[in-house]
């Protein structure tokens, strides 16, 4: 085997240039919590080592404004503005669980992030490498689901954006070409009558890699739950949206019955997805209760 | 092998790495600052903590190439020539120190803790030393000489009472 060489990539053109000139034989590394560990068990061999943690256009969370055209009901095209909020695939754990952009109704963002790991950890794992390692686990993603975000993924010639949903394929493997790097994550921000919320089950709570986790975006009107979106961790081979769920919520006036029913049909749809597995039974009791943190969390943050 | 540059403990050093080294690595092996242990290598037990640009990492979990020019404290960077830094002075007051394993990581946990939050709550402390693991003291000690140390670091951290 070749000698590993190590690279510090100190701009984007650059790190998409050698991603360019060397596929396949790259590795990223970004917080390294994931890869050193496999790099040292030699489950990672590559030639090239390639540090991206210091490069600044993957700093950093914004808002940027997104023109959306849609039709209307007349038949004219209307163009509305979306403000979106967007997270570099460089930014830490720590950094989300103090950003003031995940405060109120996006807190569940912040809860998540602060779920993770020990402090030590958080100060080093990347948003963007959580989601690249796409573990069961992966605390940050059944949030991200719940808001429907996109991957902005780059290669020398073109930036392309695609649903997270999409971008995650398998275990461990995202839809990523060896000259690609998976460059921010972006979302909706939330109206006032729109939150996330998010609740785990873990072994203690720092280093606890997820049991079971959800997260719940619900948008509320008259009383009742307009829409909702829930995505759930270690639930099965990758974090996953639960549209069965969602759609026994949706409509519904809020109150204990209906978010009872829909714990007991959640329990009911994890059972039937683990069977035969260990731990069927003991999840599918236990989601019913992460669940319904998840919800009341949410609707906690919009003072419901 | 490599040739790099960086601050520790207020210091410019260079020094030669292999590629495969981590952080750890760097400090114990090629710098001789044993202070910072080894104890899982796997990123759970904080042994290893160290202080890089003000936030902790674990140093097993950094490559040392990764560090090039950035700016690192160990526990060797806590005390001056001949006095104890507060956070140790506490620790030793306090008995909260037993084989003293885990304590380096511990200190530096509590220093940045203490940087960001000057009077913590019991919680918050047990919450930012989360990441270090101790298997002697069961940890009240520890909680109860970082108490004492921001107590010390807000009147100055001079006292000697
Ligand atoms: S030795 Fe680094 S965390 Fe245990
Ligand atoms: S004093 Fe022994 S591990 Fe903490």
């Amino acid at each position: 085997m070749a000698p590993l060489s190590v690279y510090r990539g100190a701009e984007l053109q650059q790190v998409l240039k050698l991603l360019q000139d060397h596929q396949g034989k790259v590795c990223i590394i970004a917080g390294g919590t994931d890869i050193i560990l496999k790099l040292r068990e030699k489950k990672l061999e590559p030639e090239v080592l390639l540090d991206i943690s210091g490069i600044n256009e993957l700093k950093g969370i914004s808002e940027y404004s997104k023109q959306l055209a849609d039709t209307g009901l007349d038949g004219l095209k209307r163009i509305t503005e979306q403000t979106m909020i967007k997270i570099g695939a460089g930014v830490t754990f720590s950094e989300i669980a103090k950003s003031p952009f995940f405060s109120q109704n996006l807190k569940g963002l912040a809860d998540a992030a602060l779920s993770v790991g020990s402090p030590q950890i958080r100060n080093a794992a990347t948003i963007g490498g959580n989601i690249c390692n796409a573990s069961p686990a992966a605390d940050i993603i059944p949030v991200l689901l719940a808001l429907e975000a996109e991957a902005i993924v780059r290669s020398r010639e073109k930036e392309e954006t695609m649903s997270l949903q999409g971008f995650i394929l398998d275990k461990g493997s995202v839809k990523l070409l060896p000259n690609q790097l998976l460059c921010s994550i972006a979302f909706s921000s939330l109206k006032e009558n729109q939150s996330l919320g998010f609740a785990k089950l873990g072994l203690r709570k720092a280093l606890a890699i997820s049991r079971i986790a959800v997260a719940a975006f619900v948008e509320v009107g008259d009383n009742a739950f307009k829409n909702v979106r829930l995505a759930s961790g270690a639930c099965g081979k990758i974090p996953k949206r639960e549209y069965e769920v969602e759609a026994c919520l949706e409509g519904k006036a809020i109150n204990d019955g209906s978010i009872e029913a829909a714990a007991e049909l959640f329990k009911q749809v994890l059972k039937e997805r683990l069977r035969g597995r260990s731990g069927a039974e003991y999840k599918g009791e236990a989601v019913k209760g992460v669940f319904k943190e998840a919800l009341r969390k949410a609707l906690g943050y919009q003072n419901i | 092998m490599k040739e790099i540059s960086l601050r520790v403990n207020g210091e410019e050093r260079s020094a030669e790495i292999h590629e495969e080294m981590r952080l750890l690595d760097l400090l114990r092996d090629a710098l001789h600052l044993t202070g910072t242990k080894e104890g899982c290598g796997e990123g759970e037990c904080g042994a290893c903590t160290v202080i890089m640009e003000g936030k902790t990492v674990n140093s097993c979990m950094v490559m040392a190439f990764q560090a090039e020019g950035k700016e690192i404290i160990t526990i060797e960077g806590m005390a001056t020539k001949d006095k104890l830094h507060p956070i140790q002075r506490a620790f030793l007051e306090k008995g909260a120190v037993q084989c003293g394993f885990c304590i380096p990581g511990m200190v530096l946990s509590a220093k940045v803790l203490l940087d960001e939050n000057p009077i913590p709550t019991r919680d918050e402390i047990r919450e930012g030393i989360s990441g270090n693991l101790c298997r002697c003291t069961g940890y009240n000690k520890i909680v109860d000489a970082i108490e004492t140390a921001a107590g010390y670091l807000n009147t100055g951290g001079d006292s000697n009472a």
